[in-house]
């Protein structure tokens, strides 16, 4: 039981994770339609901000988590939308998805070369001390991870429907004609989307990266991961995304225990599969009106 | 009967329009009357609503110009034209379906200049809508058709306008609920709101209208009073249904 506890423990914390991740995916592709299959590289790359701030630039830890969620917010957030985005949606969704499929292998290339292809230890922002809880041995860092993420989520929630900014948010994600027509500044609101999802990503590094190395392919999993957990939960909902990426993180850490460590990587293709064919909207998903 | 010069709020002068290479609009020309509702008319693809959009600067305006009030606002963005007195209620359902009815209405105002007290007029509006203070925390998907389209008048009743472009706000209504939709619409213009409205049952709306305008091919063909046009035996052919000829044959070109 204590071993299935510590196992639940480090899956939340798992999960947290890929729920701030998928968050930010769902977030995009409802109020601009984007499929950003470079999700998974905006996780890797913030650490690298950080750890190029506190090696090559003095900086200590926390003003370089600072300076970290400012570039993630600038690059992966206005840059990627001005840059990206806009440019390529315009000739229709799917010439869009594969740039970003070009973006994650440039970015990840980008950082072997430039920085290094060896994992790279990345500090926490809690000593790891282990703590008895109902038996089990949880670790201050699965608790902050999940503290942090959680909260975040929360904050994000509370702006996105108890504020007005937020509600116009949500208004041009569910019908963008109507939000300009009543006035919104629609254009505004998605680039908000954005800057959220460069910084829920840029979070999601610093609370990974201290867990798992620092590593130019950290990408490649944390990306599915986060397509998987969004699909799961329902693409269009926040709370989904949320739900998907708990569910995930802790199924991913059970099998991993119980059934074999090799088997990890398929866990998130097996719940992708399983959903898919049984509520294809997702767990909390509605299912999407389209006009044609 | 032609409209009274000086009570003119909003004219089209050789508007050409439409989307992308396709023009729907062929130099549209004609006034509106303040404070009087003018009902649109004409067949299918005849440009109704793309008049609308023209208007509202949702589609760009190549030759020709719009004026409001006197004042040149042809190719203005909505926020501009919001700003100057112009509401629009488009076709169909126009509400933010995982919202609540609060705050969809409360979005109504979002481009509100900062001296309107937002909160008094929410009050109001949902003082003229008691349905819509019932249900107010409920989301709006909850609503029934007709009880989307209050909210929708309402919503576009927030800053005011002295302009209302209203499209179709009785497609897929019950009778009952298209008279109480009328009579909101009286109501606004007996108030000083001037409406210009789209309608496909186009007798019951040129009954309770001012004027009315027939727009064929994305030109006036018509604009009088809406007694002359109900009249006008070439209406009544053409678009009330009241001759033999289906009402297929006018459109076609």
């Amino acid at each position: 039981m204590s071993a299935f506890i510590q196992l639940v423990v480090s899956g939340l914390a798992t999960g947290a994770i890929y729920a701030l991740v998928a968050v930010g995916f769902a977030l995009l592709w409802q109020t601009s339609q984007t499929i950003n299959f470079a999700q998974g590289e905006f996780v890797m790359v913030p650490a690298f901000f950080v750890l190029v701030a506190i090696k090559y630039w003095g900086f200590g830890y926390w003003p370089a988590i600072a300076v970290g969620f400012a570039i993630s917010a600038l690059l992966l957030g206005a840059a990627f939308k001005g840059l990206v985005v806009e440019p390529m949606l315009r000739h229709g969704v799917l010439p869009l998805v594969i740039s970003t499929v070009a973006l994650a292998i440039l970015m990840k290339e980008a950082v072997k070369d430039f920085y290094s292809s060896q994992a790279q230890q990345f500090p926490a922002i809690v000593e790891g001390t282990d703590l008895d809880f109902l038996g089990a041995v949880v670790s201050t860092q699965s608790i902050a991870v999940i503290v942090v993420a959680i909260g975040a989520v929360a904050l994000l929630n509370w702006f996105l429907s108890s504020t007005l900014t937020g509600r116009a948010m949500q208004a041009t994600a569910q019908n963008r004609n109507v939000a300009r027509i009543l006035g919104i500044d629609v254009e505004r609101m998605i680039l908000y989307t954005f800057l959220i999802n460069g910084l829920l990503t840029a979070l999601a590094s610093f609370l990974i990266s201290p867990i798992y190395l620092a590593k130019f392919t950290n990408g490649e999993t944390l990306g599915l991961a986060a397509f998987v957990a969004a699909i799961v939960g329902g693409f269009n909902q926040v709370r989904g995304a949320v739900l998907g990426g708990l569910i995930l993180g802790i199924l991913d850490n059970l099998a991993a225990a119980y059934v074999s460590a090799q088997y990890r990587a398929a866990v998130p293709l097996v719940v992708l599969v399983a959903v898919i064919l049984w509520r294809p909207q997702g767990i909390l998903g509605r299912v999407e009106e389209r006009s044609v | 009967m032609a409209p009274d010069r000086s009570a003119i709020v909003l004219t089209l002068e050789g508007v050409v329009a439409g989307y992308g290479p396709m023009t729907i609009l062929h130099g549209t020309t004609f006034a509106v009357e303040r404070a009087k509702i003018t009902t649109v008319i004409g067949p299918n693809g005849a440009g109704k609503s793309t008049v609308f959009k023209a208007v509202f600067g949702l589609i760009k305006v190549r030759t020709g110009r719009i004026a409001f009030g006197g004042e040149d606002v042809t190719n203005l963005a909505p926020r501009q034209l919001l700003a100057k007195g112009i509401s629009y209620v488009p076709q169909g359902r126009n509400i933010f379906p995982e919202l609540t009815v609060l705050h969809n209405l409360e979005l109504g105002g979002i481009a509100a200049p900062p001296e309107i007290d937002l909160p008094a007029r929410i009050e109001a509006a949902l003082d003229r809508f008691p349905i819509l203070r019932s249900k107010a925390k409920a989301q709006a998907s909850t609503l029934s058709g007709g009880q989307q389209k209050m909210l929708e008048i309402a919503r576009s009743m927030l800053l005011d306008p002295r302009l209302l472009l209203i499209d179709e706000p009785s497609i897929g209504l019950s009778p009952m609920m298209v008279r109480e939709t009328f009579d909101i619409l009286k109501d606004l213009r007996d108030r000083g709101t001037t409406i210009l409205l789209i309608e496909q049952n186009a007798r019951s709306a040129l009954q309770m209208s001012d004027r009315g305008l027939v727009l064929e091919q994305g030109q006036t063909r018509l604009a009088d009073t809406a007694k002359a046009l109900l009249n006008d035996p070439r209406v009544g052919e053409l678009f009330l249904g009241g001759g033999s000829r289906p009402e297929h044959g006018a459109e076609e070109k």
